[in-house]
């Protein structure tokens, strides 16, 4: 790992101006991407995971904005601000200009897959027109040559018959085909970072157990760096190399893979953990997290957690805590988090009594158990069969807990 | 199955949709009350012999099916019948009369497609801005009002207050300059659209106020697609976005409308062609309900019936060829 990280975000808020008031979907995160790595955007929907990638490109759709941190590509500026004589923040004059961002970050720098294959390959034109009008774009080879990167990178991902299919239209391809198609516009750039929006969201198990091997595969061949933008931590244990879990527009916890999982440091990353169906565990024992995630129009005072954390204590509702480093001793990487019962906060937090469980709305716990029936993979897992009563106890170890 | 076999199987599927649309004509136009010999004898002292022999000679005695048969007969054999009135075959009568109609209809609708499509875009990039507002206020005020009040208009304004344009007749671009007194082509170019341009407007306005209301909401929704965004992400240039990506999925439903309206943009003719006194088929068609001139109702009847059969299957063709997901009447 170089020392100088491939991109570098700190302090990143995003707010989305609506009538009812303003969104703080992407509230004050940091973190960074070093080459040839993948990183984890962790969370619950709604957590502003996919606004704080987006605003990344600077494509974040009316009426949102960027308004405040620093986005540092490459050391160029993808945005930043300053103050100003009048003391107003404006935007700083290394910054990256519209242009610029089109014609030099977007595509050739950084690409995305996004989420519904389904959707975002355009109906009228071919698979392969598009996907040759974005390597002419960004590579700026002449038409011929980049008809011929396009039916290669077909191949590379796995799309059989790539000559033939490079002229058919998307409705003829499948989900799973059209997940490759997105995943080779995105190689076929030949960027250097990839944001991966949930690309494996809107496909069933076993193809996203392919992609997933696939992206993989062509990672480490090509070296490029990934942000994969997920909630399924299922994914995240399988391919990436750090995490950054979000809640309600903050990054709570932040640590190396490994760490993340064998010494969780904030109970929300714990809570996710818990409520992974998994198949050494029946789905009595699943513990959904209580509640659900409130707006980002008006978040909880204090950490924003605290009225669905099981160890919240009342001083959690009075300070807000910042993402800390918790932890330097199992690495040189530092394990931060956002919880004041680590010693590194010193705000009397085993002094603090335990918070009054307070009234709140809950989601319903049916939904959450089913949806923990239908989860778990293909394994062996025993006690998840459906029909049979699954007996508490009868689960033997399924391994490890992967999906 | 392919374009040429899809053609084919659309126009033999139009024959009973015509023979349907000619029995309903013929059965109707003989039932309006009224009775075309009398209204020919107009003035003049007939007795009841005469009126019998009248009858048949042009065979309104016999029995309406018998006299059905007879016209489909000579129709398949390019046999439009007889005008009573003009003592000249209805065929000669069409054909003399169709031309300024399809100038004025063709017209209306370049005029409607060349200012709705970029107005409709420009709305939709512009949403919620004042151009999109005055644009869409625009646009409601023309699909509400009638054509023949905005010729009236138009010819108040701009033949009797500002005595710019002519407000009467065309110019025939198919006639010889010399016929009408101009010197070159130049100057007959300009005269025939100096008289296009007023009845072109005012029955051009309904095409295109709703194309444009279509265009701006289809442009809307495309230009919020997930497929933009990713062209977006991947570096192309607004503009490209908008004349390619997002433009040709939204001209989808135009298509279909374009064909679905040239029955609206039709009947408009016969008004418009009235309110500028242009001898047209809309003014025959006026003239032969008037007078009960059957054979000529029937006649102007099937040829904008076929020419509207025509219309919604070039439209399906195009449909078809535009949009790869339509298949040419075939499941993959």
């Amino acid at each position: 790992m170089s020392s100088e990280p491939l991109l570098r975000v700190e302090n990143l808020k995003t707010q989305f101006f609506t009538d009812t008031g303003t969104v703080r979907a992407v509230d004050g995160i940091s973190f960074e991407v070093y080459e040839g790595e993948i990183v984890g955007l962790v969370g619950e929907s709604g957590a502003g995971k996919s606004v704080a990638s987006m605003s990344l490109l600077r494509l974040v759709e009316n009426p949102g904005e960027i308004v405040g941190g620093e986005v540092t590509y490459k050391g160029e500026t993808i945005f930043g601000l300053e103050e100003g004589p009048d003391g107003e923040l404006r935007k700083r004059d290394d910054m990256l200009s519209n242009e610029e961002m089109r014609d030099r970050i977007r595509g050739n720098e950084i690409a995305v897959i996004f989420q519904d294959p389904m959707e975002s390959l355009n109906p009228v034109f071919t698979v392969g027109g598009q996907l040759r009008e974005f390597i002419e774009l960004n590579r700026d080879l002449s038409r011929e040559k980049a008809r011929e990167e396009a039916v290669d990178m077909l191949r590379e991902v796995g799309i059989p018959d790539p000559e033939e299919r490079y002229e058919e239209y998307p409705h003829q391809f499948s989900g799973g085909m059209r997940q490759r198609v997105l995943i080779a516009m995105a190689l076929a750039c030949e960027p250097n970072l990839i944001i991966a929006d949930e690309p494996t969201t809107a496909l069933d198990v076993t193809v996203e157990g392919q992609i997933i091997d696939l992206v993989d595969d062509l990672q480490e061949k090509y070296g490029t760096s990934f942000i994969w933008v997920t909630h399924d931590l299922g994914v995240v244990a399988e391919i990436c190399d750090r995490v950054n879990v979000m809640y309600l527009g903050e990054i709570v916890e932040q640590a190396p893979i490994d760490e993340l999982f064998y010494d969780t440091k904030h109970p929300y990353t714990d809570a996710l953990l818990d409520s992974i169906p998994r198949p050494d565990r029946t789905v009595g024992e699943l513990d959904p997290i209580e509640g659900v995630m409130p707006e980002a129009i008006s978040p909880p005072s204090g950490c924003r957690f605290h009225p669905r954390c099981p160890d919240a204590r009342e001083v959690c509702r009075r300070v807000h805590p910042e993402n800390r480093v918790v932890d330097t001793t199992e690495s040189a990487e530092p394990h931060r988090a956002a919880c004041v019962k680590h010693d590194a906060f010193d705000v009397g937090y085993d002094e603090s009594p335990p918070l009054e469980k307070e009234p709140q709305v809950t989601s319903e716990p049916d939904a959450d158990t089913e949806a923990g029936v239908t989860g778990p993979g293909p394994g062996p897992g025993p006690g998840t069969g459906t029909g049979t009563g699954t007996g508490p106890g009868s689960s033997g170890g399924g391994g490890e807990g992967s999906e | 199955m392919g374009l040429l076999r899809y053609t084919t199987y659309r126009f033999a599927q139009a024959i009973p949709v015509l023979i349907g649309i000619s029995i309903l004509t013929f059965v109707l136009a003989n039932l309006t009350p009224g009775d075309p010999v009398r209204l020919m004898l107009q003035g003049v002292e007939a007795d009841q012999e005469m009126i019998e022999q009248i009858e048949a000679q042009y065979g309104l005695d016999r029995p309406l099916y018998e006299r059905y048969l007879d016209y489909m007969a000579g129709l398949v054999q390019g046999d439009m019948g007889h005008s009573f009135h003009r003592n000249r075959s209805v065929s000669e009568l069409i054909a003399s009369r169709i031309g300024p109609t399809l100038l004025l209809v063709l017209s209306a609708y370049a005029f409607a497609l060349a200012t709705s499509i970029p107005l409709g875009i420009i709305a939709a990039k512009r949403r919620n801005e004042p151009f999109d507002h005055v644009s869409r206020i625009v646009a409601l005020i023309g699909v509400s009002t009638p054509s023949f009040w905005i010729g009236i208009m138009l010819i108040l304004i701009f033949a009797v207050q500002l005595g710019w344009l002519p407000s009467a007749g065309l110019v025939y671009p198919w006639w010889s300059p010399e016929t009408y007194g101009h010197d070159g082509y130049v100057e007959h170019f300009v005269e025939t659209i100096r008289h296009l341009l007023l009845p072109m407007i005012a029955l051009g306005t309904l095409q295109m106020a709703t194309l444009m209301r279509v265009e701006r909401t289809q442009m809307i929704e495309s230009l919020q697609g997930e497929y933009v965004k990713l062209a977006r992400a991947y570096g192309v240039p607004e503009r490209t976005i908008l004349r390619k990506h997002a433009f040709q999925v939204a001209q989808l439903p135009i298509i279909t409308i374009v064909g679905l309206n040239l029955s609206t943009a039709l009947g408009g003719a016969v008004l418009t062609e009235f309110v500028f006194n242009i001898n047209g088929l809309g003014r025959l068609f006026y003239d032969a309900i008037v007078q009960l001139d059957y054979q000529v109702i029937m006649g102007i009847t099937m040829i904008i019936a076929t020419m509207f059969v025509i219309g919604v299957i070039i439209t399906d063709i195009a449909y078809a060829y535009i949009d790869p997901r339509v298949t040419y009447g075939e499941a993959e």
